[in-house]
C-alpha cells in the first residue's frame, strides 16, 4: 500500500508557514483530490479549491461537499478581486 | 508562473497572503531505510521545479510580493515493494519514472533488509508571501 508523507512533516510546514484562522477564505490551487485541503478544511471559513483534474476533483467534492471544488485550472478560474485572505499554491507554482 | 501569482495578487485582500508548498529542483531519492539506492529520473519536472522557483524570485524582484517565512521538509512516500513505487510515481507523477538499474538495486538492498519498506524521499519547501507595493502596480 503506498503511504505519503506518514510523518507528518507537511502539516508541520504549512503551519510553521500558516496559522489558519476561523475567518480564513482560501484558494487552493492544485488540491487534487484534496490530500493537503483535509490537513486544514476544519481551522478556516471556506475554501475554493481548483484543479484540473476533474476524477480528483471529482473525489474531493465527494469527500468535501461543502468545499467550493472546481476541476478548472488557475487560467480559468473567474472569481472577484480582493476575494480571498490565503491563496495556497498547492504543489501546483 | 509568474501570471499565476499576479493572478493571486488580484484575488487577495490587502493583507492577504499566498502560501507556495512546492519541490525544490534537487534530486528525489530512492531509499530503502536510509541508504540511497538511485534517483527518480525526470529532467522535465526539475526544470518545472526550477522555473517556479525563479518565478517567485521574479515576483519578489518586481515587488508583487515579499518574502515572510520559508521552510524546508523533506515528503517521504513509502510502498510496499520498490514495483508498488514505480507503478504509482508512473500514474501519478508528471514526467517522472525509476529507472530500471535502480529498480534492481533497491530490490537488493530491500531483499537483506526484511521489513524496510523502499520509499521516494522529495526535498520541499514552503513560503509566506506577503503582498507588497500598491495593488494598481502590478496590472
Amino acid at each position: 500500500m503506498i503511504e505519503e508523507d506518514p510523518e507528518a512533516h507537511e502539516l508541520t510546514a504549512l503551519h510553521a508557514v500558516w496559522t489558519p484562522s476561523a475567518a480564513c477564505r482560501v484558494l487552493e490551487i492544485g488540491a487534487g483530490d484534496g490530500r493537503l485541503t483535509r490537513r486544514y478544511i476544519n481551522e478556516v471559513a471556506s475554501i475554493i479549491a481548483i484543479d484540473p483534474d476533474a476524477d480528483a476533483i471529482a473525489d474531493l467534492r465527494k469527500e468535501f461537499p461543502h468545499v467550493d471544488a472546481r476541476a478548472i485550472g488557475v487560467d480559468a478560474l473567474t472569481l472577484p478581486e480582493r476575494s480571498v485572505d490565503v491563496v495556497l499554491f498547492s504543489w501546483s507554482l | 508562473m509568474v501570471d499565476a501569482l499576479r493572478r493571486a495578487r488580484r484575488l487577495l485582500t490587502p493583507d492577504g497572503l499566498v502560501i507556495d508548498l512546492r519541490p525544490t529542483a534537487s534530486n528525489v531519492t530512492v531509499e530503502v531505510g536510509d541508504r540511497v539506492t538511485g534517483f527518480v529520473d525526470g529532467d522535465a519536472a526539475y526544470r518545472r521545479h526550477a522555473a517556479a522557483a525563479d518565478a517567485i524570485a521574479s515576483a519578489v524582484a518586481d515587488r508583487l510580493f515579499s518574502i515572510a517565512a520559508t521552510t524546508t521538509f523533506d515528503f517521504f512516500t513509502y510502498g510496499d515493494s520498490i514495483e508498488e513505487l514505480r507503478d504509482y510515481i508512473l500514474e501519478n507523477w508528471r514526467d517522472t519514472a525509476i529507472a530500471g538499474d535502480t529498480i534492481e538495486r533497491t530490490r537488493a538492498v530491500a531483499r537483506a533488509s526484511p521489513g524496510v519498506r523502499p520509499r521516494v524521499r522529495e526535498h520541499v519547501e514552503a513560503r509566506r508571501l506577503l503582498s507588497a507595493g500598491p495593488l494598481t502596480s502590478d496590472r
